[in-house]
């Protein structure tokens, strides 16, 4: 018999043992790496190079303050400015409050060059431009919805006293959120009796050089009037919005490693159990020429492949579940908009499976060393 | 006579070792559902405990929040003076034309910023709030901009304290005083004047209404009727109770983390329960020999593992709520899904929340002790005795 084949051997002796333990490491596993991937999703906005470029300049006060729509031509005047639009989160009942997606007002003619990443369809967005009552909506709200290009949707106002008569343009695929709908700023100051104000600017930048400069200018130029900027890169902005759901990190960093103390517990206390038992075949090993080591280094590897196989399964069960099942339920729709995507990453696959090889090794120290110390003597006259 | 308790107690306490890792892991998982749905929990009760029932808020139709609402001057004239609104001793009506606006404040030790509700109000809104007092300072006068803060933003914020003042946009705000809102939602408030607070934030409209009908049910009745109707005003009138009941939505998104926790990870104890139990059963099959030809059944056998099993994730389960209990009052915040400002709340853990907590450890114990129970009653006797 190889050694190999020996370990196998003893790790199949207790097949239920086995299996309730296996499955016990994979749920754990399982549940760590869906949990680091829900952390990730909400406090990681995704950067691209694109993204990188979108700076957004909003009200000093604070975000529930709007802007004078006057500022945006000084900041389009401002050098390194490629385009600026403005951008007015609409927050709008469509239906039901439970159909919630964002919304937005923005200028139609630059939206396409804002968001770079995102596929426009040039025809769709010239018709849309056109259509003062217009919208183009991210594909996953499409879908959501069952809408088709040409529908006409209802937006109730919950905080822009109007309500807008929208008929989709066009749709969008791509970038970072796919949920959105953009409709022409200008429809909205219509319907509001020109308030003259926008929620924020969304710029982008000739390059990444110019960005610090940039946000030091618009904000410099806006000092001390009557309604002061705060200038910042979009990823600066969405860490912000996070940070206000609160300590999310240290809510689920805690639970999480609450769930790999458990899983070390129940894992250590399996093993130590299926060593104990066979305390008279580690004397005979012994008896026959293996020394203690070699004795260590046999639990080693058979508590090592358990840990594995369930790290295994766990994490790549989480990476390939979640894959199979947002290739058919729209995340969006059932998390109620909190998550954009749910994208398990090959690094916390990785440190999913750290930590069952961790879990491999300390779960048999304590029963390995105490075999490894047991001589022959005692070990021959343990009955079981 | 069944297998007496005290047998499966002493077998648990000779596998000490195995029994206290079992018990720690259903301790934990217990604890984690605990304080997962005592923060959801604490959060919920903000917003219930909030509100006087004998009020009714006025709102622009279509609105969610107060700070989203727009209600004109001329609405607010309207309003005022409708019949069934209650008046003071002197005459005036009840009725509070509020503004809530969001600011953005540092947090204290620079560690970021959040966002905070400031609402102008008037003496009558002070008025129709009764459990509002103060607990350090003076009430603010208008027009010297000057505001109260509640007790929970003084702890949490820079610059809040009384004497210091902070900047929105280009005014300072001198705090003059600190007031106690009985753990209600309005903890998350700071206090200014209605008109001031307009005029600083440039606002030429107030944001909502709070008002103190009469008590003549049908008066009342009409009255909302009118201004529900009127093509004019185009409002909603609701309990202010009512209009913080709907803020609890903030806490779903928790519950529901805590729920999924607790089942995924109690399925992983009862795993780990099972194993525990087969491991008693197998050590033990000597043992069940002889009490069964001591004259004990197969039925009582069952019971006595499977109550074995209870036990053990009974004592797992007190041990998770001791563990649980110090986060009971601990204040923290999180972003109302509503207003898009910080409130504040605290961790609170009610007998229910144990009991339930106690549930999904019995659940566990059922769970991980039925298989292994069933093996140890099947055992034939002969073979029992026989095994070494």
């Amino acid at each position: 018999m190889t050694v190999p084949g020996f370990i196998l051997r003893n790790a199949l002796r207790n097949k239920r043992r086995l299996v309730l333990t296996l499955l016990s490491v994979t749920l754990s596993l399982f549940l760590f790496t869906m949990l680091q991937t829900a952390l990730r999703e909400m406090t990681q906005p995704a950067q691209t190079e694109d993204s990188a470029l979108r700076i957004i300049v909003r009200h000093k006060v604070s975000l529930g303050n709007a802007l004078p729509i006057r500022h945006q031509s000084r900041i389009e005047r401002t050098p390194g400015v490629r385009v600026c639009s403005k951008f007015t989160w609409f927050g709008g009942l469509y239906k039901d409050p439970k159909d919630f997606f964002p919304q937005f007002g923005v200028d139609a003619d630059k939206i396409a060059q804002i968001f770079t990443e995102a596929q426009f369809d040039p025809q769709e967005v010239a018709a849309f431009v056109k259509d003062r009552a217009g919208c183009i909506v991210g594909v996953k709200t499409m879908e959501r919805f069952g809408w088709k290009v040409g529908d006409k949707i209802t937006l109730q106002g919950t905080i822009w006293p109007c309500d807008l008569h929208l008929t989709i343009r066009g749709v969008y695929r791509g970038g970072i959120d796919e949920t959105n709908l953009f409709f022409h700023h200008e429809y909205m100051d219509e319907l509001c009796r020109r308030p003259g104000l926008a929620l924020m600017f969304w710029i982008r930048a000739d390059s990444r050089e110019v960005i610090p400069e940039l946000i030091r200018r618009i904000d410099e130029m806006f000092a001390n009037s009557d309604a002061e900027t705060k200038t910042e890169t979009e990823r600066a902005f969405l860490l912000e919005f996070v940070s206000l759901i609160g300590n999310v990190k240290l809510l689920i960093g805690s639970i999480c490693s609450v769930i790999v103390f458990t899983l070390i517990l129940v894992t250590a206390s399996t093993m130590s159990m299926a060593i104990r038992e066979r305390t008279r075949e580690i004397a005979v090993l012994k008896a026959i020429g293996y020394d203690g080591w070699q004795v260590f280094g046999l639990i080693l590897a058979e508590s090592f492949g358990l840990a594995i196989t369930g790290g295994f399964l766990g994490c790549f069960g989480a990476w390939w579940g979640t894959w199979a099942l947002f290739q058919r339920v729209n995340i969006a729709a059932i998390s109620n908009g909190m998550f954009i995507k749910f994208e398990v990453t090959p690094h916390i696959v990785a440190s999913g499976m750290l930590i069952a090889v961790v879990l491999g090794i300390v779960s048999c120290l304590a029963p390995a060393w105490a075999a490894v110390r047991t001589s022959v003597v005692t070990g021959l006259k343990e009955l079981d | 006579m069944a297998v007496p308790l005290k047998y499966n107690w002493r077998n648990l306490c000779v596998r000490w070792r195995l029994t206290l890792a079992t018990m720690l892991g259903i301790a934990l998982v217990v604890a984690v559902f605990i304080m997962v749905m005592a923060l959801a929990n604490g959060l919920k009760v903000t917003y219930i405990s909030t509100g006087d029932p004998r009020n009714l808020l006025v709102l622009r139709k279509g609105s969610t929040a107060e700070s989203s609402s727009q209600i004109t001057r001329n609405d607010v004239r309207l309003i005022k003076y409708l019949e069934g609104i209650a008046r003071d001793a002197d005459g005036q009506p009840l009725a509070s034309p509020e503004i809530l606006v969001l600011i953005n404040l540092q947090r204290r030790d620079r560690r970021g910023s959040a966002n905070v509700l400031v609402r102008g109000i008037g003496p009558v809104g002070l008025q129709l709030r009764t459990r509002i007092h103060l607990i350090q300072g003076r009430m603010f006068q208008p027009g010297l901009h000057e505001c109260v803060v509640s007790r929970r933003i003084a702890e949490r914020f820079a610059n809040c304290e009384v004497g210091q003042q902070f900047r929105t946009g280009r005014t300072f705000w001198r705090v003059v005083g600190i007031f106690d809102a009985e753990k209600t939602a309005y903890e998350s408030e700071i206090w200014v004047d209605a008109d001031e607070a307009r005029n600083v934030f440039k606002r030429n409209f107030y944001g909502s209404i709070l008002i103190r009908p009469v008590e003549d049910l049908a008066v009342v009745a009409r009255m909302i009727h009118r201004m529900e109707t009127d093509k004019q005003l185009s409002v909603r009138v609701l309990p202010e109770t009512e209009y913080y009941q709907e803020q609890t939505r903030t806490a779903t998104p928790i519950q529901w983390l805590g729920s999924v926790l607790a089942v995924v990870m109690s399925i992983g104890a009862a795993f780990s329960a099972m194993n525990t139990m087969y491991a008693a059963v197998s050590s033990r099959t000597r043992e069940i020999g002889t009490l069964r030809v001591l004259g004990f059944r197969r039925r009582q056998i069952y019971v006595s593992f499977l109550l074995e099993s209870v036990l053990l994730a009974i004592c797992g389960g007190v041990i998770g709520c001791l563990f649980s209990l110090p986060l009971n009052g601990v204040a923290t915040g999180t972003m109302s899904w509503t207003t898009f400002s910080e409130v504040a709340f605290e961790f609170r853990i009610t007998p229910l929340l144990l009991a339930e907590g106690m549930a999904f450890a019995l659940a566990m114990g059922v769970m991980g002790g039925l298989l292994p129970a069933r093996m140890a009653a099947r055992k034939p006797v002969l073979d029992a005795l026989r095994s070494a």
